[in-house]
């Protein structure tokens, strides 16, 4: 394998032959270039599509309360059923550990003044897991911490429609950190903006810590939502779980089992499973297209190879004459077809990737974005790829070294 | 189907041999035989003492590159060497080292009288140039025997002439030569003629 002899005699045949060469590398460089660039597409199609609709689905489970509409153990119909904190450190200690947990308080249309500037804005009381649960993209600062939310410290969290409506024009996200706004009349240090882009709605919103919240907007203890991110579970997972989760909240809460209104548990990952299902058609479509290509590409390496093969039958009965035996003739023409594939095949690889990050920054479009190659499918493929070649180029090959030589070297 | 029947030969080493028959005579088929490239049913063949039956293909390979040198009617080069590594590749796989390979081929191409065609691919030399580049390939591993296969077919009759010439000088080497033919004028240079017919041996 390593012998420079071989390898030299190698060089020469594929050197020599430049329109085989052309013809058999061609054919293995653009299976993988198809190949690579269909991938790529895909690939932008599905974060695509992740970044335009993505955010409404998540692994998210939400605990709201609501009207009770039934009258059970005494109480009223038509009552408000109210979660307080009590009631929500309850429910949490009833749960196995969540990966996120986040409670909130809100404020709708509440002032917020920069300078001489002011407007009305949503201020939403999190704690810091609500960073990951509602997926927000800092552009500049940080989000609130735990240290905040112990301390009840007076910061938050802008997005980005407040940094363009109360800031001069133009204002870098970073530059509003630091700031001082009045949150309804009390002063907040702005400590971080984010741009939840596409979405008017989060962008006019303002992250502020729970305790912090709770103590200086209301004067109870309820808290209006609990939002709990599910991670990775399963969607079966995640429905018993919200049912279970159901079930002690009416119990705890008062409110009949059959009550629809009083309180309830929005599991999102419901929303998030048919987009894992559209997402899994895509990625079926893509592989699909990848398969057909690859097959298209096998066939074309298979059939150039049984003619680049044919062709040289004359020549290997020549060097049978001069003394080789058939498994070195044999051996040479895989280990040339090995080494022509690879490289070529190295070709497309590099040439599939270079158009795809070339495109890439130039198309912005809703369903396609950031188009991304998967190396190992691509490696994947360039092994198929090679194996294919080599087995349709052992046939012919073997064929053509069991011809007896002076029939191959009789003249036509 | 036999092809040949009944043949019953023995050249001598340093014999300069013409086999001469129509086609369909069986000349091919004997030369396939004798070049160790076709194997046989019945009978014995023996090459230097050894008898040539049931030989696996690896030892057939063997003695191929040990004891036998091809001369083609279409030469036979391969088209994208030049004249000097077509007369190394026997040697390429005798597993002789590549300087050594480009010194003997290049001693053996001004044996011909091509030392300065050595650069030269095939398309680019005469036919009758070729065909010399061709002998000195079969020469290049000291054969005891070449085996001419209408060394002379593709030629005109000077260049014939010119390829008879350098085979009789090898002969006089004491490398024992068969030339397959159907020219007489060939054929009459050689020091013994076998005729076949139908598979046999019609005259000596």
């Amino acid at each position: 394998m390593f012998d420079r002899d071989a390898w030299l005699e190698i060089f020469n045949t594929v050197l020599s032959n430049p329109l085989r060469t052309g013809l058999t590398g061609l054919s293995i460089a653009l299976g993988i270039f198809i190949l690579v660039v269909m991938q790529g597409l895909g690939s932008g199609l599905e974060s695509g599509v992740q970044e335009t609709f993505g955010d409404n689905a998540a692994n998210v489970m939400e605990v709201r309360t609501g009207n009770a509409q039934l009258a059970f153990r005494g109480r009223k119909p038509n009552r408000r059923v109210e979660l307080h904190n009590p009631d929500e450190q309850a429910l949490k200690n009833e749960l196995d550990t969540m990966p996120s947990w986040s409670r909130l308080v809100y404020r709708w249309g509440s002032t917020v003044q920069y300078g001489n500037q002011q407007g009305s804005y949503n201020v939403r009381g999190v704690d810091p897991d609500q960073s990951e649960i509602g997926l927000v993209k800092l552009t500049a600062g940080r989000f609130v911490s735990p240290y905040d939310l112990a301390q009840e410290r007076k910061v938050a969290v802008i997005g980005a429609q407040l940094v363009q409506d109360l800031y001069p024009k133009g204002t870098d996200p970073a530059a509003v950190v630091g700031t001082f706004i009045q949150l309804r009349g009390i002063q907040f240090a702005v400590i971080g903006a984010f741009d939840q882009s596409g979405s008017r709605w989060e962008n006019r919103s303002v992250y502020v810590p729970f305790s912090t919240a709770q103590s200086l907007f209301q004067n109870d203890d309820v808290v209006s939502r609990v939002s709990i991110g599910t991670g990775d579970a399963e969607i079966e997972e995640t429905r018993e779980t919200s049912v279970s989760m159901l079930g002690w909240l009416k119990d705890r809460l008062v409110v009949h089992p059959d009550d629809a209104e009083g309180v309830w548990v929005e599991n999102r990952n419901e929303e998030a499973e048919i987009f894992r299902q559209i997402f899994q058609g895509i990625r079926l479509f893509v592989w699909f297209v990848g398969l057909m290509t690859l097959l298209a590409g096998a066939m074309g390496v298979a059939n150039i190879m049984a003619i680049v093969v044919r062709e040289r039958t004359k020549e290997i009965g020549i060097r049978k004459a001069l003394g080789a035996t058939g498994s070195r003739i044999v051996g040479q023409i895989i280990q040339e077809a090995v080494f022509l594939m690879l490289i070529s095949g190295c070709v497309g690889l590099l040439a599939g990737i270079w158009l795809l990050q070339g495109i890439a920054p130039f198309v912005e479009h809703d369903f396609f974005s950031n188009p991304k190659v998967n190396f190992e499918t691509a490696m994947l493929a360039l092994f198929i790829l090679v194996t294919v070649g080599v087995i349709s180029a052992v046939g012919p090959a073997v064929r053509a070294v069991s011809i007896r030589p002076v029939e191959a070297l009789r003249d036509e | 189907m036999d092809v040949l029947k009944g043949i019953d030969c023995k050249i001598d080493a340093g014999e300069l041999v013409a086999i001469m028959g129509s086609s369909g005579s069986g000349k091919s088929t004997l030369l396939n035989v004798l070049g160790l490239l076709d194997d046989f049913d019945q009978g014995s063949y023996h090459l230097d003492g050894m008898n040539m039956k049931g030989l696996s293909e690896k030892q057939a390979a063997k003695y191929r590159s040990e004891f036998l040198g091809f001369v083609f009617q279409s030469f036979n080069l391969i088209h994208y060497k030049t004249a000097m590594e077509n007369v190394a590749l026997p040697l390429y796989y005798q597993g002789v080292n590549r300087r050594k390979r480009q010194e003997l081929a290049l001693q053996f191409l001004k044996k011909v009288g091509l030392e300065a065609w050595y650069n030269h691919l095939p398309n680019q030399m005469s036919g009758g140039q070729k065909q010399r580049v061709a002998i000195a390939r079969a020469l290049i591993s000291n054969p005891r025997v070449i085996l001419a296969d209408e060394p002379t077919g593709a030629l005109d009759s000077k260049t014939s002439n010119e390829v008879m010439e350098l085979l009789k000088s090898i002969n006089k080497e004491g490398i024992t030569i068969v030339v397959v033919t159907h020219e007489n004028e060939i054929a009459a240079q050689c020091h013994r003629i076998i005729r076949l017919r139908d598979g046999q041996i019609e005259n000596e």
